[in-house]
């Protein structure tokens, strides 16, 4: 029984860290949190079956495809709610804005694909009980993105842009960074980190339009947790939530597992506001 | 300009000629049938199949003749499963329109919200919903039944477990939903007043991706059988795909929903469906030689090439239906269509025999339907819009 409850909570976690990752990588280039991360994650389950189910791909042809279908939806997030609002409006409106555009996918998802819960195909056919692949594929993406994310970031001068843009923008674009074309890039790299949430989960959590504002949810929860902009640290807290999330479903109850949940998150903010993982920033005065 | 004796005594004829044709009027006027169905939306595929039955019912007692020489007007308001939307519709109905009789909704949260307003109104109004509370001859006089209520539902499934399956240790659960939790509330005390032992009780989160560990509960907790009542196709799914997972063949009785499409298409395989009863409708299960009753038979050959039965319910056709042949009946009977008519001619009915099934209502009792016509019925039996009867009615 422990052994179902861990399996599921790492594998639900994972997904949650994943979308945790999303939320870091746009906030990266662009200091923006968008509410489409969730709905980047639905995605990425909606297009796996569309992809393999209903055109009949090969999985490998339909992983590729719905990571580029998600990196251009996060694309089209950033010429559509991000830059208008950085470049014209009140900064803080991006919230609007992209909750606007969280809503406007999820409402497209639901009238061309289904409301209801759709099947996702096998992606291997590897595993059974607890050491199946719909437990474990999350986790392995987990790991797969934060490991090609750190080694583009530390080893690359791509990743050296990034992080002089995330660090200071002005700065950067000083020294001739292209900064909208970075902020375009981190957009289209979170679009596919979600879109490769939803396709790792799908087995295990469906092609499902509700999943979109859940995950929108729960993914913000280990970047409050692990420290925003730190992807270690929404890995992190993204399995925490998942196994403690699973445990109070069985000892507490499905309906309290969401108040369950929100007090221990509470808790751990009161506790340590910069985030478990995060650094307090210095503030010049 | 000075008006003259002749004036006035045409004015006066008009006026009286006016006064006599109104009644003939409103004799021969059509009956204005409210229909607020859930057409499009979450969960419209009820209101499809309610929509199929009374549109045919209503052409066919039209081309008939209609109801006393009275045609039908079917008046459809899609409310999309809304209660915001149902309650517009019902306020345009009852003060615009001033429809005779609404049928519907077709999901409880929007009658809940719309039946005071129709009751206020005194339009009679008929509907499939099955809370309980909706029906209450006192707050709503004009409110009835057409399908079985919940409580029904729950006699009729604790019935079939304890006293056909003969298994007394049950697990019953719910989604969070307040459907879930309030048919777990209302359900557990039914099972222990008959006998039953609830050997585990549980709400699971819908979104709940995987049910193992709740599974092994039930099995640790010396269940006999699983009761599941959710309308969520993904949460029963995993539920039968963690019960398959295990090797535990125990039985699941439950939710209407474990014999959907949603159900079938989320299965890890077939086999997982086996074994799995689902609350159905004698009138409108197959028996052990896969035949339907007479009644029901002769209706389907009726309706075959007029409307598809693949992609539907044949209880909710047949309910549809029924409600149009209800209406046609109390004005046939009452000669009128106001709505203290209709209300005294349900009243009066005693097994009205309609297609879903024999309808008794009175003055004090706005329940209709028939408990002993509530079976269970095989999930992955479904056929031309019917399932076979569960083993053990024989």
């Amino acid at each position: 029984m422990l052994a179902a409850i861990l399996a599921t909570g790492l594998a639900t976690g994972a997904v949650y860290a994943l979308i945790g990752i999303t939320y870091n990588v746009m906030f990266s280039a662009s200091r923006v949190m968008s509410f489409t991360s969730g709905q980047l994650g639905m995605l990425g389950g909606v297009f796996g079956t569309v992809f393999a189910l209903w055109l009949h791909l090969p999985v490998l042809a339909a992983f590729v495809l719905t990571l580029l279908a998600c990196a251009g939806v996060g694309v089209v997030t950033e010429i559509v709610a991000v830059r208008p609002v950085l470049a014209n409006l009140d900064k803080h409106l991006y919230v609007l804005s992209t909750l606007a555009a969280a809503l406007l996918i999820q409402q497209l998802v639901a009238i061309k694909f289904s409301t209801e819960p759709q099947p996702f195909p096998r992606l291997l056919g590897l595993g059974a009980g607890v050491l199946d692949e719909k437990f474990w594929l999350p986790i392995v993406a987990g790991a797969a993105a934060i490991g090609i994310l750190e080694h583009v970031q530390r080893r690359t001068l791509f990743g050296h842009a990034f992080l002089a843009i995330a660090e200071d923008s002005y700065a950067a674009r000083a020294l001739g960074l292209p900064e909208k074309r970075l902020r375009m890039a981190s957009f289209a790299i979170a679009g596919a980190v979600g879109g490769l949430a939803g396709f790792a989960g799908g087995e295990l959590m469906l092609s499902y339009v509700a999943n979109g504002a859940l995950w929108s949810f729960y993914g913000f929860v280990p970047v409050a947790l692990g420290g925003l902009g730190n992807n270690r640290g929404a890995i992190i807290g993204g399995l925490a939530l998942g196994v403690f999330q699973q445990a109070a479903n069985f000892w507490l109850g499905g309906i309290f597992v969401s108040i369950a949940t929100f007090v221990v998150f509470i808790a751990v903010l009161l506790a340590a506001p910069q985030g478990l993982f995060g650094t307090q920033a210095a503030r010049r005065v | 300009m000075p008006i003259t004796r002749r004036d006035m005594l045409l004015g006066g004829g008009l006026a009286g000629a006016a006064a006599l044709a109104r009644p003939a009027l409103a004799q021969s006027a059509p009956i204005r049938l409210g229909w607020l169905a859930a057409l499009t939306g979450p969960g419209s595929s009820a209101g499809i199949g309610f929509d199929r039955g009374v549109n045919f019912a209503v052409n066919e007692i039209n081309a008939a003749g209609g109801a006393k020489g009275r045609k039908i007007e079917l008046v459809t308001r899609d409310t999309q499963g809304d209660p915001t939307k149902c309650v517009n519709a019902s306020v345009e109905m009852a003060q615009r329109l001033k429809v005779d009789a609404v049928w519907g909704p077709c999901n409880s949260g929007e009658a809940l919200a719309c039946t005071p307003i129709l009751a206020r109104a005194h339009v009679p109004q008929i509907h499939p919903c099955f809370v309980d509370t909706l029906i209450d001859t006192t707050k709503y006089p004009n409110a009835y039944r057409i399908a079985c209520s919940n409580q029904q539902l729950g006699e009729a499934s604790s019935k079939y477990v304890l006293e056909i399956m003969k298994v007394r240790e049950i697990a019953i659960i719910g989604d969070t939903t307040g459907y879930g939790t309030s048919t777990v509330q209302a359900y557990a005390p039914t099972i222990k007043q008959m006998g039953g032992n609830i050997v585990y009780q549980a709400l699971i989160e819908a979104s709940q991706a995987d049910l193992s560990a709740d599974v092994i509960r039930m099995r640790d907790a010396g269940a006999k059988v699983i009761m599941p009542w959710s309308v969520n196709g993904g949460l029963l799914a995993r539920l039968l795909n963690a019960r398959a997972e295990l090797g535990w063949d125990v039985p699941v009785v439950g939710h209407p929903a474990l014999g959907s499409g949603e159900v079938k298409a989320l299965l890890a395989k077939p086999a997982n469906w086996e074994k799995v009863y689902l609350m159905g409708f004698r009138s409108c299960s197959f028996d052990e030689g896969g035949k339907l009753p007479q009644r029901t038979q002769n209706f389907v050959q009726r309706i075959s090439g007029k409307i598809n039965l693949a992609d539907t319910s044949l209880w909710w056709v047949a309910c549809g239906y029924d409600v149009a042949n209800l209406i046609a009946k109390a004005v046939a009977e009452s000669g009128g269509a106001s709505a203290d008519d209709i209300i005294k001619a349900w009243n009066g009915l005693t097994k009205y025999p309609g297609i879903y099934g024999d309808y008794t209502y009175t003055a004090q009792q706005h329940n209709g339907y028939p408990t002993d016509e509530i079976v269970l019925s095989a999930a992955n039996s479904f056929r031309d819009g019917a399932f076979a009867l569960a083993p053990g009615y024989g």
